[in-house]
């Protein structure tokens, strides 16, 4: 798997999902689509647009990215937003789970934020564990994603592929 | 020689199970809210249910529904839970961790909510973690789920509390310690004499925040408390003891040692931005907030009524019990009285405060609250400030409209 895209922008460690979404919408739009309007709102007002006019939007963060509530309409909006891939040092624990089960790549990449900047393209190899900057002609490495959530984002996420296998073989 | 977690998941999933390896469970308890349910009923998609005796829904986070729009969420939420004849509880009721303490949770059970502090269960020896929408639809249809198995921080408290020290202030000091993500991935496992000394209500305010130091879990051996917990709830039958193995491997132990904490307090936006109440003493406040699944028990209501009583509070004070059981307790304890004359606004069983969903506060308002959380906008406002404590601290506080530390309490 493979993906090419611009970055979006860089977002620092301890990133909640709070800030992603705000909890005072997520119990009363059910459209995921129309809540991804609220992306970053009270942190960022212009990232919903930003990644509108962006073909494969790549989002950049520190460690920690997705810390706090389980709301997993966290990682959707993202993906609604268009976001193809999001590159973090490292991720809390139920939004990594989250974003695979979705289909949304997430790889963990250390010191990426510190050179990354907004407007970037990047290229990420997932097989490779390779992730290219054209722009500043220099290559990152990161542990490729094992075989099992590879085939999650190929399916498009959990729900698809335990259909497709029809629920845990062991 | 194994962890409790590597116990519980040994057992359940048949194979012998060290940290690091990756085991498929069958889940004992799936639960989810009005803020997660919604979400993974679309992700399901109209797949059958397999197991619905084992899927419980709540509303607790909006509730009462503050809305039109959340009246209609909760109706879908309803109407899913009488066509698949599940366990619902309803507006009221009161928040889903309460609820699944006094009547789910037991020592090896393998529990999953749509919610990050369904950790809270670890306090009755159970592996309990939240997980998001699409992992709670994955297990409604197939009954199992995938997990890592954690490695595992001991966390051991040796000595014994001094008064108006709470395990609030014991989990606090920790989070001052090893950080905001000092346990990402990892388990929590409470031990030593000030662990055993404590309340299975105490010990699930340890296991609760365990997620706010990235924990995937935090548990407790279950032992005679566990055992009397359960006996009071008409469940004795589910009890089994559980213990780590002598000898069980850690990536890490931390030693707090209770004699020497202190009243701590947490600044806003951070959880691990944690003082010594002393520290903070005078500063200002709107508003005081006892309440939430990390201290809305019937003891953490008995903490504050102990300080509140024949006083009144000189800030705005709501309170909202965890459970219908806590409030018909503090009822009969003369508690509910104690804190209406008190000057409380006193709200029905559920979330409330906890995110600004039915209490919000006011441009730049300050409050001080029992929770878990302070991060910027959690209480429905972007530019307030919410400070944590325990229920003596917020309730010394509420007597002085200021930050207060508890141990001078006013006769
Ligand atoms: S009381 Fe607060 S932290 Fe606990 S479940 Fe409700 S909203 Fe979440």
């Amino acid at each position: 798997m493979n993906i090419k895209g611009k970055v979006v922008r860089v977002f620092p460690g301890d990133t909640n999902t709070d800030e992603i979404i705000s909890g005072k919408y997520k119990y009363d739009e059910l459209d995921l689509n129309k809540l991804a309007k609220h992306t970053f709102e009270s942190v960022d007002s212009h990232f919903y647009e930003d990644c509108h006019d962006l073909k494969n939007p790549i989002l950049i963060a520190g460690a920690n990215f997705g810390c706090g509530s389980s709301r997993e309409q966290a990682p959707q909006v993202l993906k609604a937003c268009g976001i193809s891939c999001i590159i973090a040092e490292s991720f809390a624990r139920i939004f990594y789970r989250n974003g695979f089960n979705i289909g949304l790549p997430l790889v963990e990449c250390e010191d990426i934020s510190k050179d990354v900047t907004q407007g970037e393209w990047l290229e990420v190899d997932f097989d490779a564990g390779m992730i290219r900057s054209e722009h500043r002609n220099k290559e990152y490495r990161f542990k490729p994603i094992p075989q099992f959530m590879q085939e999650l984002l190929e399916r498009g996420g959990l729900m698809p592929y335990l259909d497709a296998c029809g629920g845990y073989t062991d | 020689m194994k962890t409790i977690s590597e116990k519980i998941l040994s057992k359940r999933s048949g194979v012998d199970a060290e940290s690091g390896d990756i085991v498929a469970v069958p889940v004992d308890l799936v639960f989810a809210h009005d803020g997660t349910l919604p979400l993974a009923i679309q992700q399901l998609g109209g797949q059958k249910v397999k197991d619905p005796k084992k899927v419980v829904a709540f509303c607790d986070h909006a509730s009462p529904s503050p809305s039109e729009k959340v009246s209609n969420v909760q109706a879908l939420m309803r109407q899913f839970a009488r066509h698949h004849g599940m366990d619902f509880y309803e507006n009221g009721d009161g928040i889903c961790h309460q609820i699944v303490l006094e009547r789910h949770a037991s020592p090896y059970k393998v529990i999953v909510g749509g919610d990050s502090h369904t950790c809270t269960h670890g306090a009755l020896g159970a592996f309990a973690t939240g997980m998001g929408s699409t992992d709670v639809a994955a297990i409604m249809a197939y009954g199992k789920t995938w997990l890592k198995v954690p490695e595992t921080v001991s966390v051991e408290v040796s000595g014994k509390m001094p008064e108006y020290v709470h395990s609030k202030d014991v989990f606090l000091e920790l989070l001052s310690q090893i950080t905001a993500d000092g346990a990402t991935y990892k388990a929590l496992e409470f031990c030593g004499e000030g662990v055993e000394a404590m309340s299975v209500e105490s010990r699930a305010t340890l296991s609760n925040m365990s997620i706010e130091a990235g924990a995937k879990v935090g548990v407790c051996a279950a032992d005679e408390k566990v055992k009397a917990y359960l006996t009071r709830y008409g469940r004795s039958n589910e009890f089994k003891a559980l213990y780590p193995d002598e000898g069980a491997v850690y990536t890490k132990k931390v030693r707090i040692r209770a004699e020497t904490v202190v009243p701590m307090i947490a600044k806003p936006h951070k959880v691990d931005s944690v003082v010594p109440v002393t520290e903070l003493e005078g500063e200002e406040l709107d508003q005081v907030c006892i309440g939430s699944c990390t201290n809305g028990r019937i003891e953490d209501l008995r903490v504050a009524a102990r300080i509140l009583n024949g006083h009144r509070s000189k800030v705005r004070l709501v309170v909202f019990p965890a459970s219908r059981g806590v409030l018909l307790e503090a009822l009969k304890e003369g508690i509910l009285e104690t804190f209406l004359k008190a000057g409380a606004a006193v709200g029905p069983p559920g979330c409330g405060f906890c995110i600004g969903r039915t209490v919000a506060l006011g441009d730049n308002e300050v409050a001080l609250s029992t929770q878990n959380r302070n991060f910027k906008g959690r209480m429905g406002n972007d530019s307030s400030f919410i400070y944590l404590s325990s229920p003596s601290t917020a309730a010394a506080s509420a007597i002085e409209g200021r930050i207060t530390d508890p141990r001078n309490p006013k006769e």
